[in-house]
């Protein structure tokens, strides 16, 4: 089991008391996977994503990743575990604005002191079509483009894991088709774990698992398609 | 490998001038106080070299017996150049007539400082003499061709000598001022002085050695020579002891530039801590992510920090760089002005400088440099998120602590930093209150105006609390630069008033009663302004409410008399008559007597209170053996820096009228008529002239130097205020970009949203110059009274201005940053923001 959440609950305290976003989740997932965590706006997929990914820590439960206990780490530590183990695409790219596309595909290496880096990177670029745009900054690219970059920023040093925070919410329809296609493209090559919360239909439907999320409570929305 | 990264992170910000303001104000400070501490090391030194022409020296011993010549040897010895300069009075005679004259006999060399000018005819144009008297000549004031009826070439004799007159004296740099001892100069040789056979035991003479050359070679002179100084017979002086008549303008300028040099670095310094500020809040976003990916706290911080000391150092060896050139640019240009040469500062202003910039670069980043560091990862999910304010208190005594500390270090004083800083901390209190007041108040009139106004004022009060900080810096910036402006007008019109342009240049004095209304006349006639013509009698203050003053010449005499008995002036004072307070006088206690009749004084503030004289008391005085008794009346103020006649003792006219007095005036003659001046007093032959452009002139061209050092000053602490609001401004963009956004989403027309943030600015602006003058006036109103003795006053003409001025150069500045969010298009400012 590569990613364990056990009676995890997320409660934030509001000008009218505690607020309780997360009913207590139970969900357990295989190397290999690739999920779609589906829901209206509100419900709390982006707050699962954050717990899972060790962003944030939860009221009570725990999340466990290849067993390590999240909730036992430091903020350092679990910094450590998401330079080893994670990798991330998020729905407004979060590109470095101040490192070319390149930098910020070598970034996640780097941070975690792997030799080769610009190596990897550039296979990378390479593999999502912007061989010939790395030395552009950010605010050179289009959205799809910058979109390609954080694809490939996320799979630079092989996370066994990736999150994926609406990674076509930004994009015209045929762009995040491409980029949906490019993801998965590049799970199946990598044999990553791919969670992804989107609102994309199409997109859920690509994944073995979709679940759904509604006012804080998880339930198996669909069985394996693939 | 953070390294890497911290270094293209840093070569990308540079470029797209992320860190262009930070690294300008620390850049700033740097100039500002390398530039200003130079600049002022060697205008203090040119200043005092200047002055010392004062006393034609550097230091001049004076004795009243013979100097050992060992002492001058060792002077020599210590690379230090020496002159003679023995002085003292002697009755003069030329063909039958006589008269009293001050002898100088001086060696070769004199004067160390400053230049001797003679002329060929009495009173004719002067010009710099090359050498001294030969042998068997003289040379003699212009006022000794009147009283000894002499033309150039005629013979005087003083003592057992007799000499030449083959030049007449203009100018000697080291004349003093005092218009009623000094009877004309003859000027001769040192080496003549035993033939007069004048100097004998027990005769009044003074012995002086004047002695220039380096300051260390000084200081080393000062200290061999100090111990074996008798303090009865010996004084050593330096120009700050002396009475110098600029010692009080030079104290004032002083004081100031240091004042404005410590705003102009507290200036930068906030411009440094309001980019350090911005700077790191531009980087939650990256921190998040970098967090994401995994960078630990120690690995954002060395990136980080890296950056900071990467840009400090750049931004220090920049900022010496130009602080030098600048500074001997103005030294070049105020050299070439003026026509003087300043001495090299030392090497303390680069170490100021250096550690100016770097504790205001590290101190001023270090909180925001924290934060940054504690920005949660999951700030990538929940933009709003930002780190903790759990330690407010560490920001505010890490910048308070180093304000004070740049202060302490900046002007070696810790009252005066401790003061400004109290002052400062308790304004900056009242300022925060004050700017959310008003922003309350202009909320409410802002909700009756038109929509540009009224989406304005909903601007400033939903930033109320950013907006009282930023008003605060707006404020701050304004102020100092205000009080600065000001404080600088205020000194130069203090000092233009000392020296009008039409200030009278020459004293005359001697004039007989019975030639006192051709005098007056001859003034009209000839169309010359004058002050009044002042009787004065001679006489001496012998008793204080019946207790015996000590009749103290010199130190000596009172070891011979006396040791006790409460202490006088010492010397004979010049007594006049008067039924009105004289210009320029201000009565300080008692009244004024009008018609009175009674006999009775009025005494000069300084002397009343050096001789502990009230109004009431009864004073005594001996007239020429006649003797009296008056009560003080009133005490007066009197202007010593007017080039007109003052008294200590001013009488009411039934007491002084009977006794016989000469009369004395001062008046204005161009210098285009000087060649007239020997015909219109050929008919006042006993009445004596002195010429008072000399000094003038040398008053005048030091006022024109520190004028200069001001404005340079000024300059500079301009530049750091502006800094301060534009880097304030920036500061503020980052937030007004993202209601921009949505208001030009929703389709908010581009001229209104301009037109609002214009009017935000304005009103900010506005406020933080009404809050500033206020502030303004309150520091200068203590600034005045406690630095600069000066008579504080208001400035009614800013309480318009300065509001004005903050609301337009504000306004002008936000206006110009917001330009270019409004002019792009909605699609683009979406995109930047995501």
């Amino acid at each position: 089991m590569l990613i364990q959440a056990q009676q995890l609950e997320k409660t934030v305290d509001t000008s009218e008391g505690p607020l309780q976003i997360l009913q207590p989740i139970n969900v357990s997932i295989n190397a290999g996977d690739t999920v779609a965590i589906v829901g209206a706006s509100g419900s709390g997929k982006s707050t699962l994503l954050s717990l899972l990914a060790g962003l944030d820590l939860a009221s009570s439960g725990e999340v466990l990743i290849e067993n390590e206990k999240l909730s036992e780490l430091d903020e350092e530590q679990r910094a450590k575990v998401r330079a080893d183990k994670v990798g991330f695409i998020f729905q407004s790219f979060l590109l470095v604005p101040s490192l070319s596309a390149l930098e910020n595909v070598m970034l996640p290496a780097e941070l975690a002191g792997h030799k080769g880096a610009e190596k990897e990177a550039r296979e990378l670029l390479a593999k999502v079509g912007l061989e010939d745009r790395w030395h552009h900054y950010p605010n050179q690219l289009s959205g799809g483009e910058q979109q390609r970059v954080a694809i490939a920023r996320a799979f630079v040093g092989q996370p066994k894991i990736l999150f994926a925070d609406e990674p076509t919410g930004n994009l015209d329809a045929k762009t995040g088709g491409k980029v949906e296609e490019l993801l998965f493209d590049l799970n199946k090559d990598y044999g990553t774990t791919l969670v992804v919360v989107t609102h994309d239909q199409r997109l859920a439907e690509r994944c073995q698992r979709v679940l759904q999320m509604e006012a804080g409570q998880l339930s198996e929305a669909a069985q394996d398609v693939a | 490998m953070w390294h890497k990264i911290s270094f293209r992170l840093l070569k990308q910000e540079l470029r797209r001038g992320e860190l262009t303001i930070m690294a300008l104000a620390i850049i700033l400070s740097v100039t500002a106080v390398l530039s200003l501490s130079i600049f002022s090391d060697r205008l203090q030194a040119g200043l005092t070299e200047r002055s010392s022409e004062f006393l034609a020296a550097d230091r001049v011993l004076s004795s009243r017996r013979d100097i050992p010549q060992e002492w001058l040897e060792q002077a020599g010895q210590m690379n230090l150049k020496t002159a003679w300069k023995v002085v003292f009075n002697s009755m003069a005679f030329a063909d039958g007539n006589m008269t009293l004259v001050d002898v100088k006999a001086v060696s070769e060399g004199y004067p160390l400082r400053g230049e001797l000018e003679i002329a060929d005819q009495p009173f004719g144009q002067g010009y710099v003499a090359r050498g001294l008297p030969a042998e068997g000549e003289a040379w003699v004031a212009s006022q000794l061709f009147q009283a000894l009826q002499l033309e150039i070439g005629d013979d005087i004799e003083v003592g057992n000598s007799s000499f030449k007159v083959t030049k007449v004296v203009t100018y000697e740099p080291d004349v003093g001022f005092s218009v009623f001892t000094d009877s004309p100069n003859v000027l001769i040789r040192h080496s003549q002085l035993e033939e007069t056979g004048l100097i004998q035991p027990g005769s009044r003479v003074r012995f002086n050695v004047l002695m220039a050359g380096e300051s260390n070679a000084i200081d080393a002179y000062e200290d061999w020579l100090l111990p074996r100084l008798n303090d009865d017979t010996h004084s050593w002086r330096s120009i700050e002891d002396g009475d110098s008549p600029l010692s009080r303008s030079l104290n004032r300028a002083e004081r100031f530039m240091m004042l404005a040099s410590l705003l102009g670095v507290v200036l930068a310094a906030t411009a440094v801590a309001v980019a350090a500020q911005r700077y790191c809040q531009r980087n939650y976003d990256v921190v998040a992510i970098f967090k994401t990916l995994g960078a630990s706290r120690q690995q954002i911080r060395r990136i980080f920090m890296l950056h900071l000391l990467l840009l400090t150092a750049a931004s220090v060896a920049i900022g010496m760089a130009l602080g030098w050139a600048l500074q001997y640019l103005v030294i070049e240009w105020v050299a070439q002005k003026l026509d003087a040469t300043l001495p090299q500062a030392g090497w303390q202003p680069y170490v100021l400088a250096g550690a100016t910039g770097v504790i205001s670069a590290v101190m001023f980043t270090l909180y925001p440099l924290f934060r940054l560091v504690s920005i949660p990862p999951l700030r990538v999910l929940h933009r709003q998120l930002t780190a903790g304010n759990a330690v407010r208190w560490l920001q505010w005594i890490l910048s308070g602590g180093t304000i004070y500390a740049l202060l302490v270090i900046y002007s070696q004083q810790w009252w005066l930093s401790t003061a400004l800083f109290a002052g400062g901390a308790v304004a900056a209190v009242l300022l925060l209150g004050l700017g959310r007041l008003f922003i309350s108040a202009s909320r409410k009139a802002g909700m009756q105006a038109g929509s540009s106004w009224r989406l304005a004022m909903a601007g400033l009060q939903r930033r109320a609390a950013a907006n009282s900080v930023q008003m605060l810096s707006f404020s701050t910036a304004i102020m100092l630069l205000l009080l600065v402006i000001v404080l600088r007008n205020d000194l130069l019109e203090d000092w233009k008033s000392q020296l009008p342009a039409d200030a009278p240049n020459y004293f005359a004095i001697n004039i007989a009663e019975d030639k006192v209304d051709d005098m007056q006349t001859m003034f009209e006639r000839e169309n010359i302004p004058s002050t009044d013509l002042y009787p004065i009698v001679p006489g001496r203050l012998t008793h204080i409410n019946g207790e015996k003053l000590l009749d103290e010449v010199t130190k000596e005499d009172r070891d011979d008399n006396e040791a006790e008995g409460r202490e006088g002036i010492g010397r004979e004072l010049s007594l006049t008559w008067r039924d009105t307070l004289p210009p320029n006088n201000e009565l300080t206690a008692g009244e004024w007597w009008g018609d009175d009749a009674e006999p009775q004084v009025s005494v000069e503030l300084n002397v009343s209170e050096r001789l502990d004289i009230k109004v009431g008391d009864e004073l005594r005085f001996n007239l020429g053996g006649e003797e009296f008794t008056v009560p003080v009346t009133s005490l007066r103020k009197a202007d010593w820096n007017t080039l007109q006649p003052n008294f200590y003792m001013i009488f009411n006219t039934s007491t002084l009228e009977d006794f016989p007095a000469t009369y004395i005036t001062s008046f204005r003659l161009g210098e285009d008529r000087k060649d007239e001046l020997y015909q219109l007093f050929k008919p006042f032959p006993q009445t004596s002239l002195i010429d008072l452009d000399a000094m003038i002139n040398q008053i005048r061209e030091v006022i024109g130097q520190v004028s200069l050092a001001i404005v340079f000053v000024l300059v500079l602490v301009i530049i750091a205020g502006a800094l301060v609001l534009v880097a304030q401004v920036q500061a503020s963009m980052e937030e007004r970009q993202k209601e921009l956004v949505i208001l030009r989403t929703l389709g908010a027309p581009g001229k209104l949203l301009s037109r609002s943030i214009t009017y935000e600015f304005l009103v900010l602006g506005a406020i933080s110059g009404l809050i500033a003058t206020l502030a303004m006036e309150v520091s200068l109103f203590i600034l005045q009274n406690q630095v600069f003795n000066m008579t504080p006053v208001i400035h009614w003409k800013l309480w318009l201005l300065g509001p004005v001025f903050g609301a337009v150069v504000v306004a002008v500045l936000g206006r110009l940053s917001c330009h270019r969010l409004i002019q792009r298009n909605t699609a683009q400012l979406i995109r930047k923001l995501a």
